[in-house]
């Protein structure tokens, strides 16, 4: 039966470059496909690219794109990516003059266009359409619609799937959905129909399964202390095969592992309904899958099936909303813990004093309740801690406003108990891009392609 | 008589988030322990776990053939990654926050 070879290169922005390297050197595959994009990431590229029109898509595609593209063309493997973000004209432009560079004219380059619709929302409204949150369930955009930064809809593979059918070595495109760019290689070369739904729902499946980089090979895993080289990071490797199975691997002679146990940790990640794992190009139902182990590192996955994709995309509007100011500053023995209260005490007073507007504040304790919250048992023997630092976080109107909660916890250097110190240099403040989840009609998002010849 | 049973010696369990909601998959160990899950690890106890933290509604979906159960969690991670307070921004550290549990398991 045909089979390809599909690697996931990428899990998000300032994902691990050596791994990418090791499966094009050595991983056997025929495609890569990169997901650099994560929830926020749209909004700050639309940023850059308002600031600067020649940016806007992931800066890692240069420098990945040098060390990857002499071994994609020697080995004859095809790339495909979201890393053009806010900006898919100007990452070709970019991967073309690294190809020129590299002395690699002749390479076709596939840009896959139409999931911005930021500039379309006005008339979108204009035509009537409600963008209802799907998270909160308020019923249209007006509280936000004049502070909205960008407005991406999650698109699926069909551009790709042209572009790969033209013969692009290289596809990049937007808001592309994370599992699209693996789900392109394998309807085009096995000539799967889009829709048949049960084909859909296995490319979903095991695009998912291998979206995530080492997610379904020990990154982020309960598993983590069977890895005895912890820095040997393993991207993973999809082994397709035409009737919808597949083995999930990785390069031979690579760290960490691939087990049924690492397969099935990514398979319940970030699924809601397992029945019905909604993607632009289908709906994925994991339920009847089954794992089994063929050998070391390969697990065969079976039993993907499908329903027909919804009719409406999933469409992610970016909006500003306020600024975070944060600090932190460390307390010590004796009294660690009195001292990190004292500390609390204090910034509540001085926020209160200088009439700080505060739409939400937040004190943690490092090392005692940061992570686990209130579900964090405080230790017994509280009196003979180490130490403790304390992190403030406020929601608050300004950039000058999130500034002085910076200010506040520097003044503890000098005016809180004994011993506090290391302020080192906080974050700057930042601007909070909330996010408002909503759907609109797929046939409002048609895909573009345009080829593009390295000259 | 009820048992005490610590829900990390029954489960694995890798948490993740899509805006405000937070996602558990809870893997059992074995074929026995996804029996104990599927009848006590209900989405109401999951919610009391959570009190505090999560502020939405739980819900719960069963994978048998995975032996593992899915916990779907609104209003759960302060607003969702981009404005949220918390230092867990992805709500990553929320699938060991669960193993925390003990479960009252009747024989």
């Amino acid at each position: 039966m045909k089979s390809i070879r599909v690697g996931c290169g990428s899990a998000s922005w300032g994902d691990m470059l050596d791994p990418a390297v090791e499966l094009a050197e050595r991983g056997e595959v025929q495609y890569i496909g990169f997901d650099h994009l994560a929830e926020l990431t749209m909004s700050i590229l639309q940023r850059m690219k308002q600031k600067d029109p020649s940016r806007g898509y992931i800066p890692d595609l240069v420098p990945w794109m040098k060390r990857l593209l002499p071994v994609a063309r020697e080995k004859g493997i095809r790339m495909l990516t979201n890393a053009g973000g806010a900006n898919v004209e100007a990452a070709g432009e970019a991967v073309a003059q690294v190809a020129r560079g590299l002395g690699h004219t002749g390479l076709k380059l596939g840009l896959v266009f139409g999931d911005d619709v930021l500039a379309r929302i006005p008339a979108f409204r204009a035509q009537g359409l409600k963008f209802q949150n799907l998270d909160t369930g308020e019923e249209d955009i007006d509280r936000i619609a004049d502070r909205i930064v960008s407005a991406n809809a999650y698109i699926g593979s069909e551009g790709q799937i042209q572009a790969l059918a033209e013969g692009a070595s290289v596809v990049i495109t937007g808001r592309a959905t994370d599992s699209s760019v693996h789900i392109a290689p394998m309807v085009h070369e096995f000539g799967w129909a889009t829709d048949d739904w049960d084909l859909m729902g296995a490319a979903i499946a095991i695009g998912h399964i291998i979206e995530c980089s080492s997610g379904c090979a020990g990154g982020m895993s309960n598993f983590w202390k069977d890895i005895k080289e912890p820095w040997r990071v393993a991207f993973p490797i999809a082994e397709v095969y035409e009737n919808g199975d597949a083995v999930i691997t990785k390069p031979d002679g690579s760290g960490r592992m691939v087990t049924e146990m690492t397969v099935k940790e990514h398979l319940v990640y970030e699924v809601h309904d397992p029945t019905r794992y909604i993607m632009a190009d289908g709906i994925s139902d994991f339920s009847k899958c089954q794992l089994s182990t063929l050998g070391p590192d390969r697990i065969k996955v079976t039993g993907f099936t499908g329903t027909k994709r919804p009719d409406t995309l999933k469409l992610c509007l970016g909006y500003e909303d306020g600024w975070i100011g944060e600090s932190e500053i460390s307390v010590c023995w004796p009294d660690a813990y009195e001292k990190a209260q004292f500390c609390e005490k204090f910034l509540r007073g001085r926020f209160a004093a200088l009439q700080l507007p505060i739409t939400e504040m937040r004190v943690d304790f490092i090392g005692l309740n940061s992570i686990h919250g209130p579900l964090a048992a405080l230790p017994k023997d509280l009196e003979d801690i180490n130490e403790v630092r304390v992190r403030v976080a406020v929601r608050t109107t300004s950039k000058e406003n999130a500034n002085l909660v910076r200010r506040e916890v520097t003044h503890l250097w000098t005016h809180g108990p004994v011993g506090t110190t290391a302020v080192i240099s906080p974050p700057p403040p930042r601007q909070v891009i909330s996010l408002w989840p909503t759907l609109v009609p797929r046939e409002l998002v048609p895909q573009t392609l345009v080829m593009k010849e390295v000259r | 008589m009820a048992r005490q049973m610590p829900l990390r010696e029954l489960a694995w369990a890798r948490s993740g988030d899509k805006g405000d909601i937070s996602n558990i998959g809870v893997m059992a160990k074995t074929p026995a322990a996804y029996e104990i899950l599927k009848r006590h690890l209900t989405a109401a106890v999951v919610k009391a776990h959570f009190t505090g933290i999560v502020k939405g509604e739980v819900v719960r979906y069963d994978l048998d053939n995975l032996h593992s159960l899915e916990f779907v969690m609104r209003n759960a991670l302060g607003g969702g990654a981009t404005r949220t307070l918390m230092m867990d921004q992805t709500g990553k550290a929320f699938g060991p926050n669960l193993l925390r549990l003990v479960l009252n398991v009747e024989d």
